[in-house]
């Protein structure tokens, strides 16, 4: 009997050491498989070719937590098509696995948990002592205006009656144009107050001492909602829900880290979006 | 001018092409554009020459056709870079008008040109829209007397829409009338301006009362359609298009004078009746499409009519001396946004089911945003009395405040996906009789059938569709008799004319415009384009851009 038991045990032990190896080499697999990512070759401080941009630290930081090799895929974003064709042309036929940087609950891909909110600003000459804190404060009435096309404050300067004396913006529609362009509009006064997204442009904010950055709160004062503030995630394909968690772990375990990035780059936090008014597919 | 006459019939009195002859149809000439774009319009021709104008860059072409091929003139206008991203539904044209020795274009940026027409000299020029706030033109002007009338694109960037007048040999602006606002921008009298549906007058502030504090400022109402004209009564009729911004939640009333059919004083621009037909849009059925104007039976009384088939998928006939509705007939049994119109308040009876509202997802609306009809004209033919219509089928799903992304700037916007009507066709070519709403036959087509409508006393209609079919059918039962398979798609109108004794039939080709934003644009994402990518995935399988002018004859 005892034996006997020794035997089994020893079966056991040796069945659990040949599960265990073959666990093993799964994840050696696993590990050589490169983390491959589609990236914006020239957009700062987004990405770059160089891998300047905090989405590359970002990038870097998860593959090595996954104890992947990270590759890139480089196309821009702001071609023909802009965004959606970079989605559709780049992730969707498998050129690489992951996009860094989409709004958590865009329903084009499948994304990740959140790891970032931040959210629109107004920009302007700390000289001008400008008293503008939401999109109803009137002295918005009586400047200039700069903001990016088909963006939320598109929407709210249209609510207002303010759109048709704006400047717009084409940062997100042309390749190789850097997002400082929108300070330096502010600074040579081509603009009064830019309406921008605020990690798009606070990685050059300490070039330019003399302007000044203030929060665009979410609002509802038109009797309809506005949203600035956007809660931030990565892109995987749609089915590929192995990445997605793989991806949800890594972000859960470097939380400090991925912080420390962002504030590398003068991205300002903020909670993410509970504050928001819409969050995810129409619910309120 | 653009439609033909003044009515807008695209009928066509030469019968030398019949249902007999027309199957030994053959390609006479062709020519580049020299634009790859949509080309919504149609060539002119005056005597020997034969006016066009391709999509953006907007090239105007006189050809002698005399000697054929033969370039008589290009106008090449300035490329102004900030207008192609505000145009919301490819960089199209639909065409110039001519008169008095002038060829009127307008260009996308805003600007009206008056081209000499023996030269192509640039003798005027007019501003009449501007890009950086939205605003573009893609219309064809209408010329009446010394009325240069000239209508605004723009509705995505809450323009405020209106139509002007320019003096034909000056360029002067002699009024311009707004879709919206106090009665003096809108030149009503709110004593006589009639409302058509009540058969009163509109009162004071009509459109004022009708919008949430200062909204009506960004009203929409853009005047980009086809402009009609009886000079029996001097009224000039055109449509407005969709209040300023989608979102229905975000303007409260009925949003007037958005999505109404106008009637005004080509002299004075004064309003003389206006009915509003989509009251508080939510599903951007703009009402620019054409007004037909015809004279018909109307319980034993011949009355004059204004026949429209709406973007929302209804045909209304109206007595186009003072906006009384008359009939109101589904041209697409697949219309569920509304029961039916209301023949005393001349109101749709909304489904509250397929309203769009703030934070609501909507199934299967039919139509789509891009309607049963849009811009693509109807001929009405005064043989049969049946207007001639290429149509869309098509019906979508709405999903309030998604969000998304803009290469490094994320947003909030309602994602629309639209797809095939029932049956699973997306397009239609319908003889239909307005008075009755009885459509006499129909053809089905894969895609929208996004180009216009001809129809000739040869007792031959011609259309093109969006995979590139020009064909020729029998007005009587629908039949195809002929069809040739151009370089592009069609989105443009088929013309007859004729020269040194024989008949011709010309049409633009070059697709395009909404309904082929994807292949246009290069888009491939199924909610681009307003949703209408996904809608025409497979076209370009089939076809491909390319602006060509295409001419027929028959031996």
């Amino acid at each position: 009997m005892t034996n006997r038991s020794a035997i089994s045990l020893y079966s056991l032990l040796a069945l659990v050491a040949v599960v265990g190896l073959g666990l093993t080499v799964q994840s050696a697999a696993a590990a050589e498989k490169p983390l491959r990512v589609c990236a914006d070759p020239d957009y700062m401080p987004y990405s770059d070719q160089a891998g300047q941009g905090y989405e590359n630290k970002i990038a870097e930081l998860m593959a090595k937590a996954m104890g992947r090799k990270l590759e890139y895929h480089w196309a821009s974003q702001r071609q023909e098509g802009g965004f959606g064709n970079f989605l559709a042309l780049n992730l969707d036929k498998g050129l690489c696995d992951v996009v860094m940087d989409i709004p958590y609950g865009d329903p084009e891909e499948l994304y990740t948990n959140s790891y970032y909110s931040s959210s629109y600003v107004f920009i302007y000459k700390k000289s001008k002592h400008y008293d503008i804190t939401s999109m109803d404060s009137p002295q918005l009435k009586h400047v200039k205006v700069g903001y990016e096309l088909d963006t939320p404050p598109q929407t709210g300067l249209k609510l207002r009656g303010l759109l048709n004396t704006a400047v717009q913006f084409h940062i997100a529609e042309k390749p190789h144009v850097s997002p400082k362009t929108m300070l330096e509009a502010v600074e040579r006064g081509k603009v009064d107050v830019m309406i921008t997204w605020e990690p798009a442009v606070g990685y050059y904010m300490h070039e330019f001492p003399g302007l000044k950055m203030v929060r665009v709160p979410n609002t509802r004062s038109t009797g309809s909602p506005e949203e600035y503030l956007f809660t931030m995630a990565m892109a995987v394909r749609k089915g590929d829900h192995s990445l997605k968690d793989e991806l949800d772990k890594a972000i859960a375990s470097h939380k400090a880290q991925i912080q420390q990035i962002l504030e590398d780059y003068n991205v300002k936090l903020l909670p993410s979006a509970n504050g928001s008014l819409y969050y995810g597919n129409g619910n309120m | 001018m653009p439609g033909g006459n003044y009515s807008v019939w695209r009928y066509s009195k030469l019968d030398q092409i019949n249902t007999e002859n027309v199957k030994d149809m053959h390609v006479a000439w062709t020519m580049s554009t020299g634009a790859l774009r949509g080309h919504e319009g149609q060539p002119l021709v005056v005597g020997n020459m034969m006016y066009f104008e391709s999509a953006y860059p907007n090239y105007v072409y006189a050809v002698d056709l005399n000697n054929i091929g033969k370039i008589v003139w290009k106008f090449e206008p300035k490329k102004d870079p900030n207008a192609p991203p505000v145009a919301c539904c490819d960089v199209v044209n639909r065409g110039v008008a001519y008169s008095d020795g002038k060829v009127i274009a307008d260009a996308l940026d805003g600007k009206v040109y008056a081209l000499n027409a023996k030269t192509g000299k640039v003798e005027w020029e007019a501003n009449e829209a501007d890009p950086k706030v939205g605003q573009t033109l893609t219309g064809a002007p209408l010329i009446i007397r010394d009325h240069v009338i000239v209508g605004v694109s723009g509705g995505e960037f809450g323009v405020r829409g209106y139509v002007t007048s320019y003096d034909l040999q000056t360029g002067k602006r002699q009024w311009r009338a707004y879709s919206t606002g106090p009665d003096k921008g809108m030149l009503f009298d709110p004593e006589t301006t009639i409302n058509g549906a009540t058969q009163k007058p509109v009162g004071k502030d009509s459109s004022l009362k009708t919008w949430k504090g200062d909204e009506w400022k960004q009203g929409g109402g853009t005047t980009w359609g086809w402009y009609s004209y009886d000079p029996k009564l001097n009224l000039l009729y055109y449509g407005t298009g969709n209040p300023g911004t989608w979102n229905p939640s975000q303007r409260p009333g009925a949003n007037k004078w958005s999505m109404t059919i106008e009637a005004r004083n080509p002299d004075t621009g004064k309003a003389v009746w206006v009915y509003q037909m989509t009251p508080h849009d939510g599903w951007d059925y703009d009402g620019v499409n054409e007004m037909v104007l015809a004279e018909k039976d109307y319980h034993g009384q011949e009355t004059p009519v204004l026949i429209h088939f709406d973007r929302n998928g209804f045909a209304y006939v109206l007595n186009r001396k003072n906006g009384k509705l008359l009939e109101a007939h589904k041209y697409d049994p697949s219309v569920n946004w509304a029961y039916k119109i209301d023949m005393k308040t001349g109101k749709p009876e909304v489904n509250p089911a397929k309203m769009t509202k703030a934070g609501v997802n909507v199934k299967d609306i039919c139509p789509a945003s891009e309607g049963d009809k849009d811009e693509q004209p109807t001929s009405y033919d005064p043989q049969t009395g049946l207007i001639y219509a290429p149509l869309n089928h098509i019906c979508m799903n709405y999903q309030a405040f998604n969000v998304k992304y803009k290469a490094g700037f994320p947003f909030v916007g309602a994602i629309v996906n639209m797809f095939p009507g029932p049956g699973g066709y997306r397009g239609r070519f319908i003889a239909f009789n307005p008075m009755t709403g009885k459509t006499e036959w129909q053809i089905h087509d894969t895609f929208q059938d996004w180009g216009g409508a001809l129809t000739t006393a040869g007792g031959v209609g011609f259309y093109g569709t969006l995979t590139g079919w020009f064909r020729a059918v029998d007005l009587k039962t629908g039949k195809i008799l002929y069809q040739f398979h151009c370089p592009s798609g069609i989105i443009g109108n088929p013309i007859a004319y004729k020269h040194d004794g024989k008949e011709y039939v010309a049409v633009l080709t070059g697709v395009g415009g909404w309904a082929a934003i994807g292949l246009a644009q290069n888009l491939h994402k199924a909610s681009a384009g307003l949703g209408a990518v996904g809608l025409t995935a497979e076209l370009p399988q089939y076809t491909n851009l390319g602006g060509t002018l295409m001419v027929f004859a028959v031996k």
